[in-house]
């Protein structure tokens, strides 16, 4: 076809692809394309500097086999914010149940026993010099018997700036879910100018593995008596404030013989021993909004990177 | 008695200076932070949660470091051993070390790590290594005294790297250096490891008051046995997803299938227990540095 773009990538089922570019100093979305199940939303900004995007799924939703993969490309001086549009639910693994035709990728169409139906979310990221991304989607939440794998990677700059939010909540409490889920494997992979600073792998299984029952521990105990769990990743200059506000505030904690614990507890650790590479943050709540709430309030000096309004969009 | 029963005793003395007497592996904050619960048996349940969780986050650094150690041995042995590739297996043990150092992304953790490990190569250096006065010592082969050296060789190196800042030293890595370089075998090296993380969170228990030591005992022999093994099981072919060869001709591939070592890898399993020991600075007094 005359005029057709050869540098058009091809995409399969679930893929996606987002480039945010700037030029005299307005940004502009260049590369803007998904493939069902995946749904992506931009709406029209007034800040030139910042793009927002809206990852979503059809059905709001993740169902046995869908598999994601999304490349997303910050440019040099530019900022993106990427949100979802409620928490990510992934239902129980069961045979494949979307009705689309399109062509599923390699992973979807491999089938390994025990792993025939779960999700996967690839993304990888890149964040050039003097760019910023903000990752702050809605917590995941998976449903019973669920099994949920995410894989993201991040490329960034050596002074760009990277705010990555990755949580997970115990299921459905109306339905009386207390982490009922089968599977949930997510790993955030960042580096560093080519170089490899942190590689977060988190693993919550629920399984048996010895028929006595007084030594299985369920992950309902393990994590009791939190419901949601948080990890956020911090570096760049951006964030250089918020860290420092970080790092004081934790110094200033005292703990001293408790009966109970409390309800919410967040910890503090740099990610290798040169300052630049930022800090990892985990929470964990006896309630999400609990959580929620915490993640606004400590991350609220981002709004003097990409304005009041469209930090509020984030943590609705 | 084999050599390699006698190195077992020898590895699980209480006395061996190793510097995990210090560390609590985040129990100490586990019940200043409430965890303790009026049950009594906080410990049980710590201990099987720790050990699950431990096992799933290091063993595959200690399985992969020790069968680098390993190749090289049995380089010396078949006499084919080139100071090029002792620099590339240097270099592969570094990159394991490297990749444990971003994976564990929590500074009390790393700390405790770093000091335990260094304490492991400094025992082999001064402790473990045929004296210089050579009476009393049994006549070793050519071939024996020669891995010996070799093996001293590679953790002096090694040593050398950590002190430099140039390599992490953490505890699974430096424990399969020495492991490897005594000779045991890797399931043994792997089983053992546990056992000691298992004894050490008891021992702690008892100082911390929450057992007693006899009830210490009773329970690694009537309850820890049962999770060390299992766990043991369930991570030994874990795999860290570094490739293992030095591409010298004779070594097998050991680099699994690119995608299979993504859910076959280490990875954190408790999130619980990562907060709790990365707050453990965070006590107003306490007894123990992790």
């Amino acid at each position: 076809m005359p005029g057709s773009s050869t540098s058009i990538s091809k995409i399969q089922a679930g893929g996606g692809r987002i480039t945010l570019s700037s030029h005299g100093g307005k940004a502009w979305i260049s590369e803007f394309s998904a493939t069902y199940p995946l749904k992506l939303l931009s709406p029209r900004l007034s800040d030139n500097a910042v793009a927002i995007v809206y990852v979503l799924t059809y059905g709001g939703g993740l169902v046995g086999g869908d598999c994601i993969e999304l490349t997303v490309n910050v440019e040099s001086a530019t900022k993106l914010l990427l949100l979802s549009q409620g928490s990510t639910k992934v239902f129980k693994d069961r045979p494949q149940q979307r009705l689309a035709s399109v062509q599923r990728s390699d992973h979807a169409s491999r089938s390994t026993p025990g792993q025939a139906s779960a999700t996967l979310q690839n993304m990888n990221f890149t964040v050039s010099s003097q760019a910023a991304l903000f990752l702050l989607p809605d917590p995941v939440t998976c449903f019973r018997s669920a099994s949920y794998s995410q894989i993201q990677t991040f490329h960034a700059s050596k002074d760009a700036t990277l705010v990555i939010l990755d949580w997970i909540t115990s299921g459905r409490k109306s339905l009386g879910e207390d982490w009922v889920l089968s599977r949930y494997y997510s790993v955030n992979e960042v580096l560093i100018a080519g170089k490899r600073v942190a590689k977060d792998v988190m693993l919550l299984e629920n399984n048996e593995f010895n028929s006595d029952s007084r030594l299985n521990r369920s992950l309902a105990e393990k994590l009791s008596p939190f419901a949601c769990y948080a990890t956020v990743i911090l570096r760049g200059p951006l964030v250089e404030e918020t860290i420092v506000q970080l790092t004081t505030r934790y110094g200033g904690i005292s703990i001293m013989q408790r009966k109970a614990p409390e309800d919410l507890l967040w910890s503090l650790s740099s990610i290798g021993s040169d300052k630049e590479n930022g800090v990892v943050v985990r929470v964990a709540g006896k309630e999400t909004e609990m959580v929620k709430d915490w993640l606004k309030n400590t991350l609220r000096s981002l709004e003097q990177h990409i304005g009041v309004d469209v930090y509020r969009r984030a943590f609705v | 008695m084999d050599d390699e029963t006698f190195l077992l005793l020898l590895l699980s003395d209480s006395n061996l200076p190793t510097g995990s007497f210090v560390a609590s592996s985040g129990f100490e904050s586990y019940i200043k932070h409430g965890f303790g619960g009026d049950q009594n048996n906080e410990t049980i349940m710590f201990m099987r949660d720790s050990i699950s969780a431990y096992a799933r986050s290091a063993l595959a650094f200690v399985s992969d470091t020790h069968r680098i150690v390993q190749h090289m041995r049995r380089d010396v042995e078949q006499g084919s051993e080139q100071k090029s590739d002792f620099d590339k297996y240097l270099q592969r043990i570094k990159e394991v070390d490297e990749l444990y150092d971003v994976m564990t992304l929590n500074d009390v953790t790393k700390r405790a790590s770093k000091s335990q490990g260094v304490a492991l190569l400094t025992l082999y250096s001064k402790g473990l290594t045929p004296p210089l006065t050579t009476t009393g010592i049994k006549n070793l082969k050519e071939t024996e005294i020669e891995v010996n050296s070799y093996m001293a060789s590679l953790v002096a190196q090694y040593k050398s790297l950590v002190r430099a800042e140039s390599a992490p030293g953490h505890l699974p890595i430096c424990w399969g250096i020495l492991t490897g370089a005594l000779g045991l075998t890797s399931e043994r090296s792997q089983y053992l490891h546990i056992f000691l993380h298992a004894r050490s969170l008891l021992s702690a228990s008892v100082r911390l008051n929450e057992i007693g030591p006899y009830n210490a005992q009773q329970t690694l022999l009537h309850i820890s046995r049962s999770v060390i093994e299992a766990e043991v099981v369930r991570c030994k072919d874990l795999q860290t997803g570094i490739p293992l060869n030095t591409g010298v001709a004779g070594t097998e591939s050991d680099q699994s299938d690119g995608s299979d070592h993504i859910f076959r890898g280490p990875a954190n399993t408790w999130p619980l227990g990562e907060i709790l020991a990365a707050r453990h600075d965070l006590q107003h007094s306490r007894i123990f540095n992790s």
